[in-house]
């Protein structure tokens, strides 16, 4: 895998070398081991090491961009011969941003050791335990154990240089027999802290949840929302979380910064002082990362801006390099009496926007899903299509759970949301 | 010794029992302007090599970028430590590759004009043209030029005795205005996704006039009325639109590994398992899905796929009924088949090729029928023009679509433009309530390049293709 030192070698031959007036030189390496698993037998394994080079030149205020995976000298002149002609040839750009400054960097530490130091050998033990638990359970298992080391630098014409390396491992098993099937994922950076005995017991639990799943009428029911289906809904929240299309017009969140346009129990930060989290230094800008509120107690405090529209109109360039939400202390069990009936959601599938404008979103549950009422679970049922506009949902949240660390870069809790639209249901 | 023959000579000599290599070099240059700035100028390269080993039943495969003996049999023997390990979680009783020879062929996509020899300052000229027409009109806040040209030079080797030189190039131009007003934003998009074509297909596009006529549609769709609660409708979808559901409700279900349940943890599994085979009335009579990776312009043709098997074409659904799957060497045989389909296909050089979609289209209509005369046969329904909103469950059989742009079609005519339109379907219900297709006058074909799949994800690609279609009985309804 490349080094720090190999990458600093090439960012002095850019530096002696670039003609333009300005440049951003970034190097991305990675080592990476993929084993993925489907119906109980091993399928794909891919082992290899990444190179990402990317060199963004401007003279004056026209722009160019090359990038390439390779760090020869005669590759790193062909990088800077096409990204300069490019920008020669290119229009001005009105929005051009010049690079970075130095910056202090954050003390953050993405690195552990014990997962740069997994071998493949112990990733297939582990999926060979996983498997024969399914295979005991007369069901088949599919999923993917991943492991990734990576090094980020990036250095500017004016002074800006970072270095960062991070570690992640990840694996996830979907164990399905007949009309049943659920899911479970864990991501850490540092491997010594994943459980693969907790996670099999929570999919035994999962599975062992969920049978002969049956249909109900749609409409709006109360749902406790487990945090990977929290989670899959805030990956598109933050999709649209912009400060500059929402000022143009084109999301629900134009003038309310500053506004409770959330519901008053959502919290949502990243942060990097939470030693389980990934918290990369800096973006590929050269903006170092900094503690944000995103929205606290439904209060949109900041929202994600570029270097550009921040500048103009006097903002912080920010961006979600975590995700924190915030959570309460109860219980799904307790959950489960705070309303007369209910359903459970594992996860959530295929979320698209319906209208941006508004919000709206659609989707479907995925994992399992559980109907209880009275306090306790009475049957599985099959999938439910929603319609929701999510940040009116949060209105509508009832009760949170303890945070529990979902992935690497995730802290989420249960959510307890009342009405939640349920407009259709699927065969299985 | 070449790099290919060497890999090809240690794989066999360190026991695999069969072994491929894949040299690839990808350019892509990306053009992205919104508003007049220039928001992505960039040319990628990328090159490298992908060594697949199979051995005792599994896979393993290695990639690397450094081009000397020494990296090729490092990677070589990579690939074969990971394909043991493989091993000792078989799938089954180990897999097994459908048969196939080998084959010393080339290919080249047929173009006149080389996109990437067009000079980029003729390019952004004309995206800041474009741009400047959409701006011109007030109410259009924002105006969007992407331009994506990719070149793929692959060299391919395998344990069989193939030797393949494979050159793909497509061009995709998409340029969306969105108007704004004090309530609401709507966009509009012209796109005919990518294609395998030189860049006289761009300037066949007549983008100046789209740009006018996507403004003035999307300023039209701002102000425009939306429908009421869900009822059951006619449908006309044009084959912009209708590209996106096929992709969704036949295409993923019919690829094998889906099917065999090997995309289970993420993409998800299918509904159209192989009992059903020769039996299932998947559409009506008129509904034929054609699996052409011969098509002219197409992204999935390029010769051969990412194994070595020769580019075919079949149908998928004939008369209605489930005929067969797209497939590779590894699924094939586990349907009992003996030779591959040819869809095995990898995005660059470090990704490990999976089952892809093929170009798949609906075969047009075998009557004479046009556009107008089907609007005119249609009492009340709603025309949707592109995609839009679009959500289908990780089974295939539970889908909700949005569209472009909607319009009311009241006594044989288009009386006015909607917005915020929604229709719900299910497969089998979707296709067989297709009542009349419109013929091959009007056939169109959109290439898809963002096809996610895969763990880690690719994005493929693949085109789709069909002629306005009518269908009946379907849930519409307008949005919150």
């Amino acid at each position: 895998m490349i080094t720090r030192q190999e990458m600093q070698k090439a960012a002095d031959f850019i530096r002696n070398h670039v003609k333009a007036d300005d440049f951003n030189f970034s190097i991305g390496g990675a080592e990476e081991l993929f084993t993925r698993f489907a119906q109980n037998g091993i399928t794909q394994h891919i082992a290899g090491d990444k190179i990402n080079v990317n060199l963004n030149v401007s003279f004056e205020n026209k722009t160019g961009e090359a990038s390439s995976n390779n760090l020869k000298e005669d590759a790193l002149k062909h990088l800077i011969k096409t990204a300069e002609s490019m920008a020669k040839l290119n229009q001005p750009d009105p929005e051009f941003v010049a690079s970075e400054p130095a910056h202090d960097l954050p003390d953050v530490d993405n690195f552990s050791r014990k997962t740069a130091d997994l071998k493949v050998e112990k990733i297939v033990d582990d999926i060979l335990k996983c498997v024969k638990n399914a295979e005991g359970k007369n069901a088949k298992l599919s999923g993917i154990s991943e492991k990734r080391i990576q090094n980020s630098f990036l250095t500017t014409k004016n002074g800006f240089e970072g270095f960062d390396q991070s570690t992640s491992f990840a694996h996830s098993m979907t164990m399905k027999r007949e009309g049943v099937e659920t899911k479970v994922s864990r991501s850490v950076k540092d491997h010594s802290k994943f459980n693969l005995d907790e996670l099999i017991g929570q999919l035994n639990s999962q599975f062992g949840s969920l049978k002969n799943p049956v249909q109900i009428e749609t409409g709006k029911i109360p749902v406790i929302l487990r945090p990977a289906a929290v989670l899959n809904w805030l990956f598109y929240l933050i999709w649209t979380y912009d400060r500059r299309t929402a000022d143009e017009g084109h999301t629900p969140f134009t003038d309310q910064i500053g506004k409770q346009f959330f519901g008053k129990d959502f919290t949502f930060r990243s942060r990097l002082d939470d030693p389980d989290l990934e918290a990369s230094k800096f973006d590929n800008g050269g903006i170092p990362a900094e503690n944000i509120d995103w929205i606290e107690n439904g209060v949109i405090k900041n929202m994600s801006a570029d270097r550009y529209y921040a500048r103009q109109n006097n903002l912080k360039a920010l961006r979600p390099y975590n995700i924190i939400v915030e959570g309460g202390e109860t219980s799904e069990a307790e959950m489960m009496r705070i309303v007369k009936r209910g359903v459970i959601v594992n996860n959530f599938w295929y979320i698209r926007p319906v209208d941006r404008k508004t919000g709206e979103w659609t989707g479907l549950t995925r994992d399992g899903v559980l109907y209880f009422e009275d306090g306790k679970i009475q049957k599985s049922l099959t999938n439910f299509r929603w319609n929701e506009i999510l940040h009116k949902a949060t209105k509508r949240i009832l009760a949170l759970g303890p945070v529990v660390q979902q992935e690497y870069y995730a802290k989420i809790p249960t959510l307890l949301i009342d009405d939640f639209n349920f407009i259709d249901v699927t065969t299985f | 010794m070449d790099f290919l023959s060497l890999a090809m000579n240690t794989a066999k000599s360190l026991g695999a029992d069969y072994a491929d290599i894949r040299i690839q070099r990808s350019s892509t240059e990306m053009i992205f302007l919104r508003n007049l700035s220039l928001k992505n100028t960039s040319l990628n390269e990328i090159y490298g090599y992908g060594i697949r080993v199979f051995k005792n039943g599994a896979w393993g495969f290695a990639h690397n970028n450094v081009f000397t003996e020494d990296a090729i049999n490092k990677t070589v023997k990579k690939a074969l430590v990971i394909a043991k390990e493989s091993g000792r979680v078989k799938y089954g009783n180990g897999l097994t590759l459908a048969h196939e020879r080998g084959y010393i062929d080339s290919y080249k996509t047929p173009f006149n004009l080389d996109p990437f020899d067009v000079p980029l300052s003729e390019k952004v000229e004309m995206m800041m043209g474009t741009n400047k027409t959409m701006l011109s009109f007030a109410e259009i806040k924002r105006a969007v030029f992407m331009l994506e040209c990719r070149k793929d030079e692959k060299l391919f080797a395998s344990t069989l005795g193939s030797r393949l030189d494979l050159q793909t190039l497509y061009i995709e131009p998409t340029i969306t205005a969105t108007a704004v007003t004090e309530t609401d934003s709507q966009s509009r998009t012209f796109s005919q996704g990518g294609q395998a074509r030189g860049w006289e297909w761009v300037q066949s596009l007549n983008l100046a006039d789209k740009a006018v006529q996507i403004s003035e549609e999307a300023i039209m769709k701002v102000h425009a009325g939306s429908l009421g609660a869900e009822e059951r409708k006619t449908l006309l979808l044009d084959p912009n639109h209708m590209a996106l559901t096929m992709h969704e409700s036949v295409g993923h279900p019919t690829e094998l590994d889906r099917v065999l349940g090997w995309e289970a943890d993420f993409a998800g599994i299918s509904f159209a398992t192989p009992e059903k085979i020769g039996n299932f009335q998947y559409g009506s009579k008129i509904v034929n899905f054609v699996a052409n990776n011969k098509l002219e312009g197409g992204l999935a043709t390029a010769g051969y796929d990412d194994e070595g098997v020769p580019n075919q074409k079949w149908y998928i659904i004939k008369d209605g009924i489930l005929q067969e799957y797209g497939n590779t060497r590894a699924t094939a045989p586990i349907i009992g088949l003996e030779m591959s389909r040819g869809c095995n296909r990898a995005t660059n050089y470090f990704d490990f090729p999976i089952n892809r979609i093929p170009n798949l289209y609906l075969e047009p209509g075998k009557e004479l029928l046009t556009p107008q005369e089907l609007i005119a046969d249609t009492d009340n329904g709603i025309y949707i023009e592109g995609r839009g909103s679009f959500s289908i469950d990780q089974h295939r059989v539970n889908f909700q679509f949005g569209g472009d742009m909607f319009w009311e079609i009241k006594n044989g005519k288009k009386v006015r433009p909607l917005k915020k339109i929604l229709y719900k379907s299910n497969n089998p219900e979707f296709w067989n309530s297709v009542d009349a297709i419109c013929d091959d006058r009007s056939f169109q074909t959109f290439g898809v390049t963002n096809c996610g799949k895969g763990q880690p994800g690719q994005r493929g690609r693949m085109t789709h293709g069909g002629s306005l279609a009518r269908f009946r009985n379907i849930r519409v309804g307008g949005s919150q």
